[in-house]
């Protein structure tokens, strides 16, 4: 045999000894200089907690909208043209409506799949912003917000906005009855602004309600101007928790400086893929079996028409518990008005709520005198007073959102629609207020409670010259470089003799 | 204390090949390999049946349930895979300091801070213009952003297309007789010859209601705007433009079921509950010599929600 | 008197008023030749089509000349034949006399009057209505308005009640019977959005209205039932009476017996037709909520 015939093994060998594999990587590598930075990312060590699932429920939820999004762009059709209905759904035939309803309604009945992928849309969608919303309270609770990280709460937040305004211009495409009734809201409620308020919606719909340039721009806004923000912003969020590595609980081996967990690859890949499958597979389940938003029982949007029993998307529910609630309080002096019944309920107060959500960092900062950075999260009990405010900050809200079905209520209850009104006045009020003490308490009761948590503490038995046996809970576990703020005192061995005498006859000592 | 827990964490480099933290978590991998295999082919065979389900036209609810299945157990394997057959660690990697060493952000400061002091303390009046230029660009080139979206408001908010004599006309463009209506009816219409635009509908929708002329209390000026006790109110809830159609007529009350305002109809439309801060305007009517409803005139105030400009 | 009496006077009120008003202004005159001696109160309005006879389409008893139906290719309407008077008043007096008065006037037998709703002159669809829905005789008088239950009385009960009450002083309409063979359920779905949806929600699901008012879910009501009670307005419900022909009435059953009270529900399970609250509440608990649950498992490590 010739020695330039190249054997298997001589072919195997010129490979090196990581196959072919090796050598496309070699390939990369020359081109990209991939290698080092590549072995970094493979072993890079994700911490196991349950908490940490959140945000990828929102991550691969927000996948699923893009793709099933793609699908949809294919069908519908942005426009206010008045066609002539010809479909399936008797109810609808010979009816003039919008472009944008008849594609929507064609798309539920006669596209093959299309009902499946709009429900697959729209559930999508309310499981993102819950699965943010969430997310955002596993990072608040758990004091992950504070340096290095306030710039990734300041993009979480500002996705959390942009996801509810790409959820409402969303549910609005399809322009039925329902969504039609929040359009029009949306538009009072830009007329409302003082001095600016009516040139904004002039400009914003192309004139009066309802115009034909509103569904246009809605959609343009939904499927490239906020994607692309959308996008952009969670690589941003992604790269910051990749650079600044992710935060972890405190507990054996794992202290500020380091992350222990599970490496990138192969688990971590395996498991987040994994979950990714699940999460579309959940979509997709509920887009089989549970309907949601069926416009073609709503009808098209008809300015004179109307349905009772309208309510926004849960994330907008808030809004409009609170427009209910507040009282018909209207500025009207010098030749203006400003409807405060309308500019207080929606746009002070979500101002002032989400103000308060993006500066908490340097709030906390401000209170607590603590500029140093963290790498390992608080247990919520250990944080009562930033866990009151954020358990008050919610019930708040869940309080709105209650109020926002108050004819739900009052129809489910057989009670009257007048007085269940008046108690959702009462109770935003009377919630909150009660809220905060209870759930400091909560917080406070659970840290002196022996064995809270995973956390045990030991015993200390001493025996005392009189033979009597003695208890004593051991130091409690201080994981953390600071002290905890709020804790209560370490007990320290007990030297001298109990004091108090129990009935039972069992000495105990005093904490 | 779990077992996991109590395993020391380690680097995953430079291990050994039967370094208890590369083996896989779980007691009976083959056993776990068999299930995830199953999972795996259930999730296949459901996939296939997706499919099939497209193909054959199948009910909706059966291609998100063969979707949802498939993708729900392949994902529920591969989850498996990795937690109790892939190493099990726990694996450490040290954090390294983002900041950088007191050289380097001296160094990066200077940078900026000298060189750029030395080029804007020699050049502020050069700086101020750019500054200036930069600024103004930026305002102007809003402008068609903004302005040319849509037209001035302009007095449009005050006014709708009813007039002196217009008709009363329904949806399907029929004028309303007075013997039509008993009482305790409600209609919803238009200016004849409205009816089927758009501003006809956004704006000048009005609610049509007979109340008995006992009922009804004449407010100062309007003695004339309800024939026969006919009485007509602009359908736009001054609260949030919401079409208040929900007429409860024992109670004489117009319910607007966006916000539940509610108005009295035999007291002008005056906001009784709820969030609406001001009456519904009333149209004026008259009725013709055949006994068909016209209009007085337009509204004497603007319809609908308040805004800036609204007087009172 | 008290206060909680005051909706039943106003009712009382305008219903004795109104058809005063209407005789008043001519439109008896206006019903087309009849050799009945009775003059018909016109409780609803003489508009063709509108619930009150066009004389095209009247048939009569021959012996009496009374109308015995009318009514045209969409509904006919059926006045109850003078014969079941008798059964009728023993019923009403079985059933109803203890509030409605023996006269069916409104004034029971301790003398107060306007406490009840006056019977008289309403038609024989209004009373068919009430009592065929079973909200008549009512379970708590008191209450402010009465709930729909299984009936008391048999259809045919009810019929006879009707026609006795109804022969006091004659109105119409009569009892319908709408004819669903025809007709198109895209004008019936456009006309119920514009006039029923604001009350009883575009899926026919009912809500709370004022006070301690209500509008029914109108999942379970028969065709007939739902044009008594558009014709007569009962309760705090509208009486849509000349803005709405014979034909667009039958359109409106039309679709709400079809699409209404079965809608397809393509999309899975309907939800109660409640819309996003119900929705909102099935993707955070159902939905986030057993994904945090897999998330639980994906991420503890035993």
């Amino acid at each position: 045999m010739s020695a330039q015939v190249e054997t298997k093994r001589a072919k195997r060998q010129a490979a090196g000894p990581y196959g072919k594999v090796g050598q496309i990587l070699n390939e990369l590598d020359d081109r990209l200089g991939v290698a080092k930075g590549g072995r970094t990312f493979l072993d890079k060590i994700f911490p196991d907690h349950w908490s940490f699932m959140l945000g990828e429920i929102a991550l691969y939820s927000f996948v699923v909208l893009l793709l099933t999004g793609i699908f949809l762009t294919l069908y519908y059709i942005p426009s206010s043209a008045i066609t002539t209905y010809h479909g399936s759904y008797l109810p609808l035939v010979g009816q003039k409506m919008s472009e944008a309803y008849a594609s929507s309604v064609n798309l539920s009945f006669a596209v093959r799949g299309g009902l499946l992928m709009r429900q697959m849309h729209h559930w999508a969608c309310d499981i993102f912003v819950g699965a943010i919303i969430v997310h955002m309270g596993r990072v608040f609770f758990t004091g992950a917000f504070r340096k290095p990280r306030e710039l990734n709460w300041t993009i979480g937040t500002t996705l959390l906005v942009l996801a509810i305004a790409e959820g409402f211009l969303g549910y609005s495409l399809p322009d039925d009855l329902v969504s039609g009734t929040g359009i029009r809201i949306a538009y009072s409620i830009i007329l409302s602004l003082p001095v600016v308020g009516t040139y904004i919606a002039f400009f914003l719909f192309g004139g009066n309600f309802p115009g034909a340039a509103i569904i246009p721009r809605f959609f343009i806004i939904h499927v490239l101007i906020i994607p692309l923000i959308l996008l952009g912003l969670v690589g941003a969020h992604l790269f910051l928790l990749v650079r600044q590595k992710h935060t972890q609980f405190p507990g054996k081996g794992r202290t500020e400086n380091n992350v222990v967990g599970s490496p990138m690859f192969p688990v971590f890949m395996a498991k987040t893929t994994g979950f990714l499958f699940v999460v579309g597979g959940m979509i997709a389940l509920l887009g089989a079996f549970a309907q949601i938003n069926p416009i073609w029982q709503f009808g098209f949007y008809d300015a004179a028409r109307i349905s009772y029993a309208v309510q926004p998307d849960f994330y907008m529910g808030f809004l409009d518990g609170a427009l209910r609630i507040w009282p018909a309080w209207e500025f009207a002096a010098f030749g203006h008005t400003i409807p405060l019944e309308v500019t207080l309920p929606t746009v002070v107060l979500p101002g002032i709520l989400f103000t308060l959500v993006y500066a908490w960092p340097a709030i906390e900062r401000k209170f607590t005198g603590d500029n140093e950075l963290h790498n390992l999260l608080d247990r919520p009990i250990n944080r009562p007073k930033r866990t009151a405010a954020g358990a008050t900050v919610l019930a708040f809200l869940s309080i709105l959102f209650i109020a926002s079905s108050t004819d739900v209520i009052a129809n489910f209850f057989k009670v009257s629609l007048n007085s269940v009104l008046w108690d959702m006045r009462i109770l935003t009020i009377l919630v909150p207020l009660i809220t905060y003490p209870v759930t400091y308490k909560i917080c406070r009761e659970l840290q002196g409670f022996e064995g809270a948590g995973k956390r045990k503490t030991t015993n200390v038995v001493t025996r005392t010259a009189d033979g009597e046996y003695v208890a004593v809970p051991a130091p409690v576990y201080v994981d953390d470089a600071h002290h905890e703020l709020d804790a209560l005192p370490i007990p320290t061995f007990v030297v001298d003799e109990p004091a108090a005498t129990v009935s039972s006859g069992v000495r105990r000592a005093e904490r | 204390m779990s077992e996991h827990d109590q395993r020391t964490p380690v680097a995953i480099t430079g291990l050994a090949a039967d370094d208890p933290h590369l083996q896989p978590a779980a007691r009976r991998p083959e056993l776990v390999e068999q299930v995830i295999a199953v999972l795996f082919v259930a999730g296949i065979i459901l996939c296939l049946g997706f499919g099939v389900a497209y193909w054959q036209n199948w009910a909706p609810w059966t291609l998100g349930a063969t979707m949802g299945g498939g993708l729900s157990l392949m994902g529920i394997g591969l989850i498996a895979w990795g937690k109790y057959l892939m190493p099990r660690g726990p694996f450490v990697e040290e954090r390294h300091t983002l900041a950088n060493s007191e050289e380097d952000r001296n160094a990066f400061a200077a940078a900026i801070v000298e060189r750029g002091g030395s080029v804007i303390k020699r050049r502020k009046f050069l700086g101020g213009l750019l500054g200036t230029g930069v600024g103004i660009f930026s305002v102007v080139a809003a402008f068609p952003l903004v302005r040319s979206l849509g037209p001035m408001p302009k007095g449009t908010l005050f006014h709708t297309d009813w007039k002196k004599g217009s008709y009363l006309v329904d949806i399907t463009g029929r004028r309303v007789n007075v013997s039509d209506l008993a009482i305790g009816s409600i209609v919803t219409v238009f200016p004849e010859g409205k009816q089927d635009t758009d501003n006809g509908q956004a704006v000048d929708q009005t609610v049509l209601i007979r109340l008995s002329n006992q009922d009804y209390t004449t407010k100062k000026g309007r003695e004339t705007w309800a024939p026969q006790g006919y009485v007509a109110y602009s359908k736009l809830c001054t609260h949030l433009g919401c079409p208040v159609g929900l007429y409860e007529q024992e109670l004489e009350l117009l319910v607007c079921p966006c916000h539940q305002s509610m108005f009295n109809v035999a007291n002008g439309a005056m906001p009784t509950f709820g969030p609406a801060p001001r009456p519904l305007p009333q149209l004026p009517l008259m009725v013709d010599s055949m006994g068909y409803l016209q209009s007085q005139s337009d509204f004497t105030e603007p319809v609908g929600p308040g805004f800036w400009e609204r007087h009172s | 008197m008290k206060l909680r009496h005051a909706p039943l006077v106003l009712v009382a009120v305008a219903i004795t008023a109104g058809p005063l008003v209407l005789f008043a202004s001519g439109a008896s005159a206006k019903e087309g030749a009849h050799t009945s001696s009775q003059t018909i109160t016109a409780y609803q309005t003489n508009r063709k089509n509108a619930g009150t006879p066009n004389s095209s389409t009247v048939t009569r008893d021959p012996k009496t000349g009374a109308i015995t139906s009318y009514g045209n290719s969409a509904i006919t309407y059926n006045v109850p034949s003078a014969a079941l008077n008798a059964l009728g008043q023993s019923l009403y007096l079985q059933n109803c006399a203890s509030c409605h008065g023996v006269n069916a006037n409104g004034v029971p037998a301790d003398g107060t009057a306007g406490a009840y709703p006056n019977l008289v002159g309403l038609g024989a669809a209004t009373v068919d209505f009430w009592i065929s829905s079973g909200r008549m005789p009512a379970a708590d008088p008191r209450s402010v308005q009465a709930e729909r239950k299984v009936p008391r009385l048999t259809d045919a009960q009810a019929t006879a009640i009707a026609g006795w009450v109804n022969s006091l002083s004659p109105a119409y309409p009569g009892i319908p019977s709408p004819n669903l063979a025809g007709g198109s359920v895209a004008q019936g779905a456009a006309l119920f959005a514009l006039n029923c949806a604001a009350c009883h929600t575009i899926e026919g699901a009912g809500d709370a209205l004022a006070a301690d008012t209500y509008a029914p879910s109108l999942r379970n009501i028969p065709a007939y039932q739902v044009v008594e009670a558009i014709r007569t307005g009962p309760g705090n419900m509208p009486r849509f009476t000349g803005n709405l022909s014979d034909y667009q009435v039958r359109n409106i059953v039309k679709f709400v017996t079809s699409d209404i009270q079965h809608p397809r529900n393509p999309g899975g399970l309907g939800l109660g037709g409640l819309g996003p609250v119900a929705e909102g509440f099935v993707g955070l608990l159902l939905g986030v909520g057993l994904l945090a649950l897999a998330g639980y498992w994906v991420g503890e490590r035993e």
